[in-house]
């Protein structure tokens, strides 16, 4: 459940950037999840939702931006798509591989409303 | 999007930061924007969510390197035995060089009072509904501890193989404690704390003839998500392996205390 501390920590990112950009409300923020990130996303949903009222993201949309897994393989040098940490070469079916996307966790944007 | 006029039909109108309002008006319109009109705007940020603990976890590692104290994030599961082998540890080491642990539970002085009677300076955390120690945390208890130079740091985490994975608490290294009760598929399930970590302690080896447990399983399972890391197998009970384990840490207090930084002065410098 260390979604709760990730949402309290997008919540502190959107309060300093409104701040010192003086807007008085968020309306959308948005955020790319990496699907091999380690962040369970219907979790921060939940805890985002909690955590927001009667915050500047309380009337917030939250647009959730899926990444996908990508890995090279170490040994065959065949790029291919990460649905799991723990996923193997679909070709030669070694291990590791080069993470190469789908550890994404970021605020990309956040959309204001000012006067 | 303009609400009053549809102006800007592309979607999000996106203003520079002086928010120069450009609507590129072609069709001549007469019509005039309501006085209560509000402006929206893209702030764009691409930001890391753990970018706040990851500064704090560098600044705790540059405080550490400063006094050359060598500081282990030791995680596990609950139960597999990290006060056990901390205890252990503390009484080998203790006459050698000042010693601290961190201790993070949900509840309780348990483990703190476990660690005090070893003669170690301990500190309890306790995160309450917290699953994990984050780097903010670990700063606050250094300004407490004042820590000595040449001193060795653990910190005790919370037992749970999912959060802690995530939190850089500003460890020099970070050590895995699995014990042979667990199951040898860990990795595979938790990939996550074994990929970060740097050295794995297979704990409660006295117990392999009545598990099934093959410790060549649960490396080459670990492996695949962490090709470079390290197994010490052990027992904090009989003391078996616990060699190993001493050896290894003494080998880590002289790699995180001898950092060359002249390399980066100098590149600084210009020289």
């Amino acid at each position: 459940m260390h979604e709760f501390s990730l949402a309290s920590e997008v919540l502190k990112i959107a309060q300093r950037e409104a701040e010192k950009n003086m807007v008085r409300s968020v309306s959308e923020i948005t955020i790319e999840v990496g699907n091999i990130s380690g962040v369970e996303v219907e979790t921060l949903k939940s805890a985002l939702g909690l955590i927001s009222e009667g915050s500047i993201l309380e009337n917030a949309c939250l647009n959730i931006v899926s990444i996908k897994g990508r890995g090279i393989c170490l040994n065959c040098e065949l790029e291919f798509e990460m649905n799991q940490r723990i996923d193997t070469c679909p070709k030669c079916n070694s291990f590791p591989s080069e993470i190469r996307g789908g550890n994404e966790f970021r605020v990309v944007s956040l959309l204001t409303e000012e006067e | 999007m303009c609400e009053t006029c549809g102006c800007d039909n592309d979607g999000f109108k996106i203003h520079d930061p002086q928010h120069i309002h450009d609507h590129n008006h072609s069709h001549g319109d007469e019509h005039h924007h309501p006085d209560d009109h509000s402006h929206q705007r893209v702030i764009n940020l691409n930001l890391d969510i753990l970018s706040g603990n990851n500064l704090t976890a560098a600044m705790n590692r540059r405080f550490l390197e400063g006094r050359k104290a060598l500081c282990l994030n030791m995680v596990s599961s609950p139960g597999s035995g990290k006060t056990t082998i901390l205890e252990k540890t503390i009484n080998h080491l203790i006459a050698s060089r000042k010693l601290y642990v961190i201790e993070g539970d949900q509840q309780s002085l348990i483990d703190t009072d476990r660690i005090a009677n070893t003669g170690a300076t301990a500190l309890q955390i306790n995160t309450g509904s917290g699953c994990h120690l984050d780097a903010q945390m670990i700063e606050s208890a250094l300004n407490k501890l004042e820590i000595e130079s040449n001193s060795v740091l653990f910190i005790e985490n919370v037992g749970n193989l999912v959060c802690p994975a995530l939190f850089d608490l500003g460890e020099y290294k970070r050590v895995i404690v699995i014990s042979v009760t667990e199951g040898e598929d860990k990795p595979l399930k938790y990939p996550y704390i074994f990929e970060s970590s740097h050295l794995c302690l297979v704990n409660k080896s006295d117990l392999l003839p009545y598990v099934d447990f093959r410790t060549e399983q649960l490396i080459k399972n670990a492996r695949v998500v962490n090709p470079d890391l390290e197994f010490i197998s052990l027992s904090a009970k009989t003391g078996e392996g616990m060699q190993f384990w001493y050896e290894w840490i003494l080998r880590q207090v002289d790699l995180a205390t001898i950092t060359d930084r002249s390399f980066d002065k100098k590149k600084l410098s210009g020289i």
